[in-house]
C-alpha cells in the first residue's frame, strides 16, 4: 500500500470511528430518560406494582363473585320473601365486585403506557436515530392509586365538608 | 321535599361495564329513567336534547374528562345548578378539591359499594 492509501485508509477508519462516537452519544441522550432513576423508580417499578396490584383484585373480585354465588346456590327457596331479599343481596355483591374491570383496566393501562415508551425508544434505536418516529409524549392522568398510598372515600368526604364549612361562613 | 325516583338521570363513564353497574345500581335504588354517555362530549350532546334531575360522571376519559363536562355543566345557564356527582378512581387530594371548586356536589372514590352510592345521593338530592 502507498502512503497515500494508507492516508486513506486512515482517514476512513477515523471517519467511522467519529460516526460511531456520534451514534453512540446520540443513543445515550435518547435513552437517557429510561435510563434516569426516576423513569426507573417512578414508572417502571409502578408499572411492576400495577400490574401485582391488578391480579390481586382480580383475584378478589373473583373471591367476591364466587362467594356471592354460592351463597345463592344455598338460599332455601320455600320462603319466597326472604329469598328474594337474599338473591337481591347477593347481586348487588357481583356487582360490587364488577368494579375491578374498571379499575384493573386504568392499572393495565397505566402498565401500557410504561411498555409502550420503552418500546418506542428501543425501535427509535433500531430505526437508525430516526427522530420521526418517535412519539409524542403524553400525559395521563394519575389513575387509580395503589395500597396504601389512595385517599380514601372519608377523606374526600372531609375535603368536600370543610370546603362547604369554609363558603358557608364567607357566606 | 320527596325524590322524584322517576327523573332522568344521565351516568357518564368510558368503560361499558362500569355503566352497567351504575345503572343496576340505581335500578336496585328505585331509578327508573336512566341514560348513558361514554364521555364528556356525548354527554354534553344528550344534555341539549334532555333535560335530567342528576349527573354521574368518571372523571377520566377521552376526548373529554369528567372534570371538563362538570366545568361545561356549571358555565351553561339551563344546567348551572344540575346535581353533579363524580364517581372515580383518581383520588388525589387535589382532584377532590379541583372538582369542588367547579362545583361538583358530592365525590365517589371507585370502587365504592351500594350503600356509599346511596348515602352520597342521599346528601344531594334528599332523603329517598
Amino acid at each position: 500500500m502507498t502512503g497515500k492509501g494508507r492516508l486513506d485508509l486512515v482517514e476512513r477508519l477515523t471517519n467511522e470511528c467519529i460516526d460511531v462516537c456520534l451514534a453512540v452519544l446520540r443513543g445515550r441522550k435518547y435513552l437517557a430518560p429510561l435510563l434516569d432513576p426516576s423513569f426507573r423508580v417512578h414508572k417502571l417499578q409502578r408499572a411492576v406494582n400495577e400490574q401485582k396490584t391488578a391480579v390481586g383484585e382480580m383475584e378478589s373480585a373473583v373471591d367476591r363473585i364466587m362467594t356471592a354465588v354460592e351463597r345463592m346456590s344455598e338460599i332455601d327457596f320455600t320462603d319466597s320473601d326472604a329469598a328474594a331479599q337474599r338473591v337481591g343481596e347477593c347481586c348487588i355483591e357481583v356487582m360490587e365486585a364488577c368494579c375491578f374491570q374498571d379499575i384493573t383496566g386504568q392499572r393495565m393501562s397505566q402498565v401500557s403506557e410504561t411498555l409502550g415508551a420503552v418500546e418506542d425508544t428501543l425501535n427509535f434505536l433500531s430505526d437508525g436515530l430516526d427522530e420521526s418516529t418517535l412519539p409524542e409524549s403524553k400525559t395521563l392522568l394519575n389513575g387509580p392509586a395503589l395500597p396504601g398510598g389512595g385517599m380514601e372515600q372519608d377523606v374526600a368526604d372531609e375535603i368536600l365538608a370543610d370546603d362547604e364549612g369554609k363558603q358557608e361562613a364567607r357566606g | 321535599m320527596a325524590v322524584d325516583m322517576k327523573m332522568p338521570i344521565l351516568i357518564v363513564d368510558d368503560y361499558k361495564t362500569m355503566l352497567r353497574i351504575v345503572r343496576n345500581l340505581l335500578n336496585k335504588l328505585g331509578f327508573s329513567d336512566i341514560d348513558e354517555a361514554t364521555d364528556g362530549t356525548d354527554a354534553l350532546t344528550k344534555l341539549k336534547s334532555r333535560r335530567y334531575g342528576l349527573i354521574i360522571s368518571d372523571w377520566n376519559m377521552q376526548p373529554m374528562t369528567g372534570y371538563e363536562l362538570l366545568q361545561k355543566v356549571r358555565a351553561n345557564e339551563s344546567t348551572k345548578s344540575l346535581p353533579f356527582v363524580m364517581v372515580t378512581a383518581e383520588s388525589k387530594v387535589e382532584n377532590v378539591i379541583a372538582a369542588r371548586k367547579a362545583g361538583v356536589n358530592n365525590y365517589i372514590i371507585k370502587p365504592f359499594s351500594a350503600e356509599v352510592l346511596k348515602a352520597k345521593l342521599k346528601t344531594v338530592l334528599g332523603d329517598f
